[in-house]
């Protein structure tokens, strides 16, 4: 199966549960809306996704959203070991709580709890929610979060000015 | 070197023959040495390195005792045990959480004891100079010897073993912490921050 066919597959399954399905670089990305992330979690894992690489996000402090990406992938269907697919949801910045998939994909327990630390962003029914590589403290400042400002040297100082 | 022949490096300090060598050894040190400075002597041939692998830099440190450099011929061995070492190489970064596991194994070893900080993020954070969850090791036990590079050779691994055997020797370092109990260098034992606070129950 290519990775177009693919995305056809997983257009044709999800159906209204997905806002967007396309073909990122080398993988297919799909984003749904707050409340129907189970739901296509659960559409993906009956077509054989049955493990999560890894979940990200990103900080869009403009647009006042961050968005929640998990990445999943098969171990035993060959076909569909080869790609990897990401599902995306939006959440407010402000108040950020995502339905956790640790119900449907044991492997996401660990990386919800990294997102937790370093976005601050909750995952409702998460069975282990506490930060995971940073000391509490530390979690409480949201660390990854564009806002979060870190010390710099001025070492850029001397730039000419055309290349600032 | 034939079997048979008389051997002609017969009184010779080798491994081979450990009487001929603890004979030879008391002829070098009996009456020539204070006890003390015995001590210092014996300790820089059993410095035994616990394996505390904080960062990339616990690349280095393995291939210092690899057969290739070799650092066993210092006298120095690594061992898992904290309970039975005297001698801590911090290897790298040291963030926030591992900060309080080197804290609490420094305080396992046997007195007395010893710290080499390796690489530039163990001297002021390295790579990582502003991120927000290192911590620089020496406000959190104090170091004896500093190996700059990212990562230092295991050639300088092996210098710093080196000079800390020098360094134990020249200052007296064994000997006077048995038996004064403290040394001047050491003021701030305990770290001013309390590293492992967020463990607590
Ligand atoms: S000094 Fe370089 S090699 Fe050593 S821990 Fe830091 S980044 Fe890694």
């Amino acid at each position: 199966m290519s990775l177009q066919a693919l995305a056809e597959v997983i257009k044709e399954r999800l159906g209204t549960l997905a806002k967007e399905v396309r073909i990122a670089k080398g993988h297919v990305e799909i984003v749904t809306e707050g409340g129907r992330l189970t739901e296509a979690a659960r559409a993906l894992k009956e077509m054989g996704f049955d493990h999560v690489k890894s979940v990200t996000a990103v900080d869009y402090p403009k647009e006042g959203k961050i968005r929640v990406t998990y990445h999943v992938s098969s171990y035993l269907k060959e076909d569909l070991s080869k790609y990897i697919v990401g599902l995306s949801v939006d959440v407010p910045r402000d108040n950020p709580i995502v339905e956790t998939l640790v119900p449907l994909w044991n492997s996401a327990e660990f990386f919800e709890r990294e997102v937790f630390e370093f976005f601050g962003v909750h995952f409702k029914g998460h069975p282990d929610l506490r930060p995971l590589l940073l000391i509490p403290e530390l979690a409480e400042k949201r660390v990854l979060r564009k806002d979060f400002v870190v010390r710099e040297e001025g070492i850029y100082e001397g730039v000419p000015h055309e290349y600032k | 070197m034939g079997a048979g022949v008389g051997c002609p490096r017969e009184g010779k300090v080798y491994a081979g023959n450990l009487n001929v060598a603890a004979k030879r050894a008391r002829e070098i040190l009996y009456g020539k040495l204070k006890l003390g400075e015995v001590v210092d002597w014996a300790t820089t041939f059993s410095l035994w390195p616990v394996h505390l692998m904080t960062s990339c830099c616990g690349a280095e440190f393995a291939a210092t005792w690899s057969p290739r450099f070799d650092a066993e011929q210092y006298g120095a061995l690594p061992w898992i045990s904290p309970r039975q070492t005297n001698f801590i190489i911090i290897e790298g970064t040291v963030t926030r959480k591992m900060a309080c596991a080197l804290r609490v194994t420094y305080e396992q070893m046997v007195h007395p004891k010893f710290v080499i900080a390796m690489g530039a993020c163990a001297l002021d954070g390295g790579l990582f100079y502003n991120s927000y969850n290192v911590v620089k090791p020496w406000e959190v036990v104090p170091v004896d010897i500093y190996i700059a590079g990212c990562p230092p050779p295991p050639e300088a691994l092996a210098k710093a073993i080196l000079d800390l055997r020098k360094k134990i020797r020249e200052k007296k370092m064994a000997s006077r912490w048995l038996t004064e109990g403290w040394r001047e260098d050491r003021e701030y034992l305990v770290p001013k921050e309390d590293v492992c606070r967020w463990w607590r129950p």
